[in-house]
């Protein structure tokens, strides 16, 4: 009967589960950092505490959801099993603990022996574990391979036509991206240890930053987003004329920057900031197509987080842009580089993080706890798991505390910096809060 | 015997997770089909093959129709000919998910 449904390949709720405990762990953890250190959010961006803090962001909170998200998404939409489960939980155990040895080592930036071999050491765990992960998504993907040998026939070839859609090869594009990324991070790990790259360190690290931040994390929250937004709005037939431009848009971008990094000059650089500009507007519009295309008319609070994550990635390419074509100089040099860092990463990545993960979520609880007594008894949808007034209260927490933690840092203002972060997290504690009652929610 | 009318108002109780609508108001269901020997034949699609709630609503389907009395057996298949459009969404569907006020 459910022959060629994508829900049967789905892997073990206990994968999904430990990643985004973490991810949510993660978050508060960076939400409390993010608190403590405000007041020193100012200077070089090439220091312990900015580098900790962006590192803590992104591997304690960003990445464990976006890649346990990643291993329940990409076996439902491409009707393909996880090539390994056991590989995905052993990528897991290297993870945890890699990610937090790394976050330290950046936070201490300890050269001195032994200490010092904490990074580099942490680093290489991690990025290990990533390229598992990595390596067992890009497997998963390419299962239409073994499905024409007979296996799955007809998920095999739903499979391989999937994988040629627009969310296919943005997930792919990310993928590649990400291993990309973190060879990189640890190349850079070692390097400061000992230099041994032929290159300015802080051009590797800005090669790394943009593989990752837009390489990685922007072509998969776009190729995510038209598919979980067809989904959720139940949203039908809109064209994907400005998807596929986006999608050549922001791998054209990520090349380009990443080459004038590494010195190819300064036309490469202004034709990267152009072609990420195509990039996000494409992006805008493609959500938009599907937006005006829904059969769910009334709008909930994790559409409003994803308009706001859009506004985030204007804001952080006009931030970014700034810095790559004006002469901005001292201070606003230095302060302009903190903001773009925010609106990229807790801003635009963080947002739409947390807005699937209010879908996904009540989702997978339903799934796994409820399901089983529809058609027997009247069961909660999954939007009925948590009423909308505690997330609204979330979603203005979290964006007035962005939007205030932004603005002290450009007006070099301590105080207004440390009331975003408290107010941001107070957000991040009432995200956990809302997660936490729909987990404990029972039938 | 029972009828397809006893059937379809089953359905109603069968509801799709993320639009709150039962399979029936979301058009979901092509054809129902009581047999003589008293089984009951479903014919019914998905809004996407990839919907990540097609394994439980199929199942739910077979419970609320294996549940009515005088079934001996439930046979729900599933298609995607023809594709499902939102235009198969009953007027009471529309109106819950806010397209329509009447």
């Amino acid at each position: 009967m459910t022959q060629g449904l994508g829900t049967r390949h789905a892997p073990s709720w206990r994968l999904i589960q430990a990643h985004f405990g973490l991810g949510v762990a993660g978050l508060i953890a960076f939400a409390a950092a993010l608190a403590v250190c405000a007041p020193s959010l100012q200077g070089f961006f090439f220091q312990p505490v900015l580098l900790g803090l962006v590192h803590l962001c992104v591997l304690g909170w960003l990445m464990p959801i976006a890649i346990g998200a990643l291993h329940q998404l990409v076996p439902v939409v491409f009707q393909v099993p996880v090539r390994s489960e056991r590989l995905a939980w052993a990528a897991f155990a290297l993870y945890v603990v890699g990610a937090p040895g790394l976050i330290a080592g950046f936070f201490t930036l300890d050269t001195s022996e032994p200490a010092g071999l904490l990074l580099p050491v942490s680093a290489t765990l991690t990025a290990l574990a990533l390229l598992l992960y990595a390596a067992n998504l890009l497997a998963t993907l390419g299962g239409a391979g073994f499905a024409r040998n007979g296996r799955s026939p007809q998920g095999g070839a739903l499979a391989k036509s999937a994988r040629r859609t627009l969310t296919g090869v943005h997930v792919h594009a990310a993928l590649c991206w990400l291993s990309i990324a973190v060879m990189l991070g640890a190349l850079m790990a070692w390097n400061l240890r000992a230099p041994f790259l032929p290159l300015f360190h802080v051009s590797v690290l800005r090669a790394h930053a943009h593989a990752a931040a837009l390489g990685f994390f922007g072509l998969l929250i776009m190729g995510v987003a038209y598919r979980l937004l067809e989904m959720f709005l139940l949203s039908y037939g809109a064209p994907e004329r400005a998807g596929w431009l986006g999608f050549f848009a922001v791998n054209a971008a990520v090349l380009l920057l990443g080459a004038s990094f590494f010195g190819a000059g300064d036309i490469l650089l202004r034709a990267g900031v152009a072609s990420a500009a195509v990039g996000v507007a494409a992006f805008a519009v493609q959500v938009r197509a599907i937006f005006i295309r829904r059969t769910k008319r009334r709008i909930d609070v994790s559409w409003q987080h994803t308009a706001t994550s859009i506004a985030y990635f204007a804001l952080a390419l006009a931030a970014g842009g700034t810095l790559a074509l004006v002469p901005v100089g001292e201070p606003w040099w230095d302060r302009l580089h903190v903001a773009y860092a925010l609106l990229a990463i807790p801003g635009f990545i963080g947002t739409i993080v947390v807005a699937q993960l209010y879908k996904i979520l009540p989702f997978l609880v339903w799934l796994h706890r409820f399901s089983q007594f529809v058609g027997l008894k009247k069961v909660p949808a999954a939007s009925e798991l948590l009423p909308e007034a505690p997330k609204r209260v979330q979603y203005f927490a979290m964006h007035i505390g962005l939007a205030a933690l932004v603005a002290g840092v450009l007006a070099d203002c301590a105080p207004l910096r440390t009331g975003g972060a408290v107010l941001f997290a107070g957000s991040a504690l009432l995200f956990a809060r809302n997660l936490g009652v729909i987990y404990a929610r029972q039938p | 015997m029972i009828g397809e009318s006893e059937v379809m108002a089953a359905l109603r109780n069968v509801y799709d997770p993320e639009t709150c609508l039962s399979v029936v108001d979301l058009g979901l269901i092509y054809s129902v089909a009581v047999k003589p020997d008293r089984t009951v034949e479903v014919s019914m699609t998905l809004t996407t093959p990839a919907c990540p709630a097609g394994g439980p609503m199929l199942e739910g389907v077979d419970r609320a129709v294996r549940a009515l009395p005088e079934v001996a057996d439930v046979a729900v298949e599933l298609t995607f000919e023809p594709r499902w459009t939102p235009e198969r969404i009953s007027p009471e569907g529309r109106k819950e998910l806010g397209w329509e006020t009447a």
